[in-house]
């Protein structure tokens, strides 16, 4: 029954004390030879379990959620979904058939976890379909370094350093909003916008043709590709565009059999946080002149900050909005804090479509609500302040 | 927030979320101190192989300037443990809330939660990390958002790596300027 040239199933042993171990890792050395072996935990494919130990259902829910196929011994013939099964006292034929069962559920995993990536986006999965009791795994979406790396925080003194200054505004004046606006279609944003905005519609993965670096967007699972860093992305996303050059803008179809990414998942960047530094590169400070910085805005949502540039007081501002509408040179008056901080929040969470404005005229007479300062602030202030450092 | 616990300096925040949302590695990132983990059950030969112990409640310190201490209290996953909860959320600044992505359905763990929470929540504040999201990336961050809808909710819910100490404090921040955005720590 040795299978010569195969690589033996690394198994790991629960719920047996030493004498059980050592008799089982005799059993896989003799009559199950070269099929399976005893290994440390950390190494196993595969994990054992008695299920007739005391603990084992603590046993069995902990390594349920280790994602690794669970083989149970039992004196009753068990049937719980995720599991094999294998009657005591063990049979010969039995276990190894078993083992090969397992065998075979790894290698088709190992097969579509090695598989060459195509720009084939994954379907979307939902939820509700997952088997119970099972630990749902995309096989790809730990090689998306970028897109799930932690936010940068940004502080008041690195701001200008990061984003490069503006000239003509002059943010401590009363008059400070005044040329303090952008529009977004005269920048990279205002192009991406538009072409993503095509992307959606036509439900297709579409690279964008600028004259400048590819961009590829992934409509389905909402993720972008771009063919430069981010010290490139910065310097172009702060330049006025030509008029001509939006006669140079076009969208071709990607063939998803033919073109493939998998050396490149590493550069696939989510679109919410792509489009919000984006935002956070061309407002340098400014607002977008999609908004009436007369009139309040609200915050749909919080914006999900671990994977986002956190511009300054960009979480104070988030909490604030989230409070009820204001306008921007309220936040900045309650908040103690320079305009061009609310502005690049706002330019940033309205790319998100987390922003939006009052329309009706007595929306805009509604007082914000007060803040209550609570007899907890010192504290609060405090542990924000250990936080930070 | 219980003001009376508050003022005789029971300062905690609580960790909660089902078995393996992240909740000890999350204190362990923040804790100034070994966090201490009780009820580790595990039998002989899990103990021997250094298997991760089932953990009923977790315990760390954040050290403030002037001799003050946040307590760290992570609950019991469990929901047979679901006895502990009222006990450990006593004088509670808020809550938090850690879910696994990658469990068979995340929403349901959600709304568990909150709903067992739903008492002190009203009196302090929550703020929601979903972990695993580099393993699996649905449910998204905005499906849980809509989940949230209709329950007169709008915390804060971020992607989360429970070993990434800056992702927990950014998870613990939004949690305090959701109590009062007027905080300054800058």
């Amino acid at each position: 029954m040795e299978n010569k040239g195969l690589k033996p199933l690394q198994l790991a042993l629960y719920g047996m004390d030493e004498r059980s171990i050592k008799m089982m890792g005799m059993y896989l050395k003799g009559p199950c030879k070269g099929i399976a072996v005893v290994v440390d935990e950390f190494k196993a494919e595969a994990d054992v379990i008695d299920a007739d130990h005391i603990n084992a259902k603590k046993i069995i829910e902990e390594r349920k959620t280790k994602a690794r196929p669970i083989i149970l011994l039992s004196l009753n013939k068990l049937s719980i979904e995720g599991t094999f099964s294998v009657i005591k006292p063990v049979q010969k034929l039995e276990m190894i058939s078993v083992l090969n069962q397992v065998k075979k559920y790894l290698s088709a995993y190992k097969i579509n976890k090695g598989s060459t990536v195509k720009l084939k986006e994954l379907k979307p999965s939902s939820p509700e379909k997952r088997p119970a009791g099972s630990k749902y795994i995309e096989s790809d979406e730990l090689k998306k370094t970028a897109k799930h790396q932690t936010a940068e925080t940004l502080s008041e003194s690195g701001f200008s350093d990061y984003m490069g200054l503006v000239d003509g505004i002059a943010f401590s004046k009363r008059d400070r909003k005044l040329g303090a606006s952008f529009n977004p279609k005269d920048f990279f944003l205002g192009q991406v916008q538009s072409a993503l905005k095509t992307c959606k519609l036509k439900g297709r993965i579409l690279q964008l043709n600028l004259g400048w670096k590819p961009l590829v967007m992934f409509p389905h699972s909402r993720e972008i590709w771009l063919g430069a860093n981010d010290n490139q992305l910065r310097e172009f996303a702060g330049l006025a565009l030509k008029k001509q050059s939006s006669q140079e803008l076009s969208l071709s179809s990607i063939d998803s059999e033919t073109t493939d990414f998998s050396q490149k998942m590493d550069e696939i960047y989510d679109m919410d946080h792509f489009l919000w530094k984006l935002a956070v590169w061309t407002s340098k400070g400014r607002y977008p002149e999609t908004i009436d910085i007369n009139k309040p805005v609200f915050l749909i949502q919080w914006p999900n900050f671990t994977r986002l540039i956190v511009t300054p007081h960009a979480m104070r501002i988030a909490a604030l909005l989230m409070m009820g509408p204001r306008t921007a040179m309220d936040i900045a008056d309650v908040l103690e804090i320079k305009p061009q901080y609310v502005f690049v929040f706002i330019s940033a969470a309205n790319v998100l479509g987390l922003v939006g404005q009052a329309t009706r005229q007595v929306d805009g007479l509604i007082v914000p609500p007060e803040i209550k300062e609570l007899e907890t602030k010192g504290l609060l202030t405090k542990i924000i302040g250990r936080l930070h450092g | 927030m219980d003001r009376n616990n508050i003022k005789m300096g029971q300062y905690k925040i609580i960790f909660t979320g089902p078995v393996g949302a992240g909740k000890t590695t999350a204190i362990d990132s923040l804790s100034d101190v070994p966090t201490v983990k009780t009820d580790a059950t595990a039998s002989d030969m899990t103990r021997n192989r250094k298997a991760a112990t089932t953990v009923a409640m977790d315990y760390g310190v954040m050290n403030l300037s002037g001799g003050e201490k946040v307590h760290l209290y992570g609950t019991p996953g469990q929901e047979r443990f679901d006895f502990m909860w009222d006990i450990l959320v006593e004088g509670g600044i808020g809550l938090i809330l850690l879910l696994d992505n990658t469990r068979a359905d995340p929403f349901k763990d959600l709304h568990f939660f909150i709903n067992s929470f739903s008492e002190f929540i009203s009196k302090s504040s929550i703020a929601i990390g979903v972990t695993q999201m580099d393993l699996s990336s649905k449910p998204t961050i905005n499906d849980y958002h809509k989940q949230l809808q209709g329950m007169d909710l709008k915390p804060a819910i971020f992607s989360v790596d429970a070993r990434v100490k800056n992702d927990v404090s950014l998870l613990i921040q939004a949690l305090l300027f959701s109590l009062e955005p007027d905080l300054k720590g800058e």
